[in-house]
């Protein structure tokens, strides 16, 4: 009986082993020629560009140089965009985490009746492109703003106070554009958070400080790495946020490579400056596996 | 009125071995909403270093009563003491409760060796004595040297034990296990079964546990304690609970019993069908009763003369209507005019078997009928 019922699967294997992996090329094929086409080949050329001797008026020569690089290094400036765009890039992601990560932890807890419908609501400002809630956030923070209106009527300041055109007011509107992305990361690593764990620390002695330190932190951990990159990634990214709200004063990478490319048609150098910020992604992905490895 | 009467004739509270109660529950109740009684009124004293099982079918506020106990849930009335301090109110943490979950809850970030070093960390145990400690935790529910591993390279009844281990490390006043077997497999449970027994005695550890199997409940513990919808139906050794079950509920959830319909004659006379049997009727003269007989407390024998019967014992003839070959033992189901008993008889000790169809004799002692009378139990 056992020969009988063990030859089935061997037999059976081989003949299913044949007709899987054609169906999972099919099925994969199509995402990655998108992908080779419309990221690995632009990445390649944009690599490629960003070595060629840069010349006025956008125009692209074939002699290939390693002064772009030089030239971003040896420039004081840069060193204050790099700067720039990781104190925003830390800043928004650790204060955007400590919003969202309250929110995501009630909706992980929250009875299922209530779950989907409150899920939703917690998404929603998905639904309103960044570029228009950035500039309910200038309506918001101007110097007429809302914010100014109300505390200059009531008397409690004589004149405006500056909450826009400044780094003050990219945080703002980079952090409320990013909690939906950081709420929808945290939620999706929570996976092994469940009550029973709690209750069991809680059972051996531990206060609620200490079972969230020791047991709900580290279990939660793979979701705030994802949230983090996440958000550290498209913070650095992001270049409307800051332009807009930054009002031209607040310098960042991704501004720099938009005024680069567009407004002074430099392409080697604004190609030279993705290289960078690419490099920088690839460590905060390096450090996103090693964290995920680490509480695994 | 008459299930109250009952109960108080049952011999619930006498049943406890005397000693003094270490844990005392008095009047808990959990109330949800207005109305709905999750747990009503529960009373029950352990004495130390006894085990209680609390059995019930699901939904009959076991666990609640375990997480009242363990203060996970807010009691809405009623006092808990261990041992004379009144942890009513008291946060879990600081009950001092070793608590073993139905899903073992062991921690999937740290190994096992931290696992059941968690609760000695919380006691702001030494590093050196807390090694010890766990090592020898971990001897006791044989998994020395396991220390390393992680929960999930573990198999179901070695995380359990895990479980047990971090549960116990930390002397707790009182252990509870709640439904700590119902996720191993038969052959495994049986085993944990003996072993978390053998623990429970040799550490002389009152322990509270939730089951609603009623082998585990009768043969583990030495208290059990019958829940139906939020109310103890019976409390008693696990003998009383069998032999002279309280009402008619807690005579049908433990074990397999026939359940006849009959009326009360007169004192210890029921009438089931046209004839009249002697039984206990618990002083109960008249009414309509429901009679409880267990299938393998009546014994069959080939159809013969009524007059033979002795009058100690009940008779009634009957037909056998269906067979069924069950291993250890073969059930008969038998049409005993108007009404089908089933009965049991083991297989070893079958001179014969009896075939369907086939015309017997079913007999049993008086004291084996419990008669209830109608709508007791539910």
């Amino acid at each position: 009986m056992a020969a009988i019922t063990s030859s089935v699967p061997i037999a059976e294997a081989p003949a299913r082993r044949k007709t899987f992996p054609f169906l999972l090329i099919a099925l994969l094929l199509p995402m990655a020629i998108i992908n080779f086409v419309a990221f690995v080949l632009p990445v390649i050329r944009l690599g490629m560009i960003s070595f060629i001797e840069s010349r006025s008026g956008g125009v692209l020569t074939n002699n290939y140089t390693l002064e772009n690089y030089v030239d971003f290094f040896t420039d004081s400036f840069s060193f204050e965009l790099v700067s720039n765009s990781l104190i925003l890039g830390f800043g928004v992601t650790l204060i955007t985490l400590c919003c969202a990560y309250p929110i995501a932890l009630f909706l992980h807890r929250v009875s299922p009746k209530w779950r989907n419908m409150l899920f939703v609501i917690t998404v929603s400002p998905l639904l309103v492109s960044s570029v228009v809630r950035t500039y309910g956030w200038m309506v918001i923070l101007g110097d007429q703003g809302v914010i100014n209106g109300i505390l200059m009527s009531s008397g409690v300041i004589d004149s405006p106070l500056r909450l826009t055109n400044n780094t003050l007011g990219v945080f703002v509107g980079m952090v409320e554009v990013l909690i939906p992305y950081m709420a929808l990361s945290l939620i999706a690593g929570f996976g092994r958070l469940e009550n029973v764990y709690e209750e069991a620390a809680a059972s051996l002695g531990a206060n609620s400080w200490t079972r969230f330190r020791r047991v709900i932190l580290p279990l939660t951990a793979p979701g705030i790495a994802l949230g983090c990159l996440l958000c550290f990634v498209l913070s650095i990214s992001s270049f409307i946020t800051p332009k807009l709200l930054g009002g031209g004063r607040v310098f960042l990478l991704a501004t720099e490579i938009y005024d680069q490319a567009v407004i002074q048609l430099e392409w080697p150098t604004a190609a030279a400056i993705s290289v960078i910020v690419l490099i920088i992604f690839g460590l905060a992905l390096a450090v996103y596996s090693r964290v995920v490895k680490r509480f695994d | 009125m008459q299930t109250q009467e009952l109960r108080q004739v049952a011999p619930a509270a006498e049943t406890n071995t005397g000693d003094q109660a270490f844990l005392k529950l008095k009047g808990i109740t959990k109330r949800y909403g207005v109305d709905y009684m999750a747990v009503d009124d529960l009373d029950i004293d352990v004495p130390k270093g006894k085990l209680l099982g609390l059995l019930g079918p699901s939904g009959c506020g076991k666990t609640t009563t375990l997480r009242m106990i363990a203060g996970l849930l807010d009691i809405t009335r009623g006092k808990i003491t261990i041992d004379g301090d009144d942890i009513s109110h008291k946060p879990p943490h600081k009950r001092d409760i070793g608590l073993v979950f139905q899903n073992y809850a062991l921690f999937p970030h740290m190994t096992v060796a931290q696992n059941v070093a968690f609760g000695l960390e919380m006691r702001g145990v030494g590093r050196t004595e807390a090694r010890d400690r766990v090592e020898e935790a971990l001897e006791m529910v044989r998994l020395p040297g396991y220390g390393d591993r992680k929960p999930k390279e573990m198999s179901g009844g070695q995380q359990q034990r895990v479980a047990l281990a971090r549960a116990l490390v930390i002397r707790p006043r009182l252990l509870l296990l709640d439904e700590p077997l119902s996720n191993l497999d038969a052959k495994l449970r049986d085993d944990m079964r003996i072993e978390i027994r053998e623990i429970q005695q040799r550490l002389q550890i009152t322990t509270v546990f939730v089951t609603h199997d009623q082998v585990e409940a009768l043969t583990m513990c030495d208290l059990v304690g019958v829940m139906h919808k939020g109310k103890l139906a019976q409390l008693g050794t696990p003998e009383d609970i069998y032999e002279r079950p309280a009402d008619l509920f807690v005579a049908d959830f433990v074990g397999r019993t026939n359940i006849l319909d009959g009326e009360i004659e007169a004192l210890d006379r029921v009438r089931i069908g046209a004839s009249v049997y002697p039984c206990n009727t618990r002083g109960l003269t008249s009414g309509k009763a429901k009679a409880a007989i267990r299938p393998h407390r009546i014994s069959l024998t080939p159809s013969r003369d009524r007059s033979l019967v002795s009058m100690a014992t009940n008779a009634a003839q009957g037909k056998v209507t269906r067979v069924t070959y069950i291993g250890d033992v073969v059930q008969y189901d038998i049409d005993i005019g108007g009404n089908t008993l089933t009965t049991e008889v083991h297989t070893a000790s079958a001179g014969h078997s009896f075939q369907s169809g086939e015309k017997l004799l079913c007999e049993w002692k008086p004291q084996d009928m419990q008669v209830f009378a109608q709508g007791s139990g539910n």
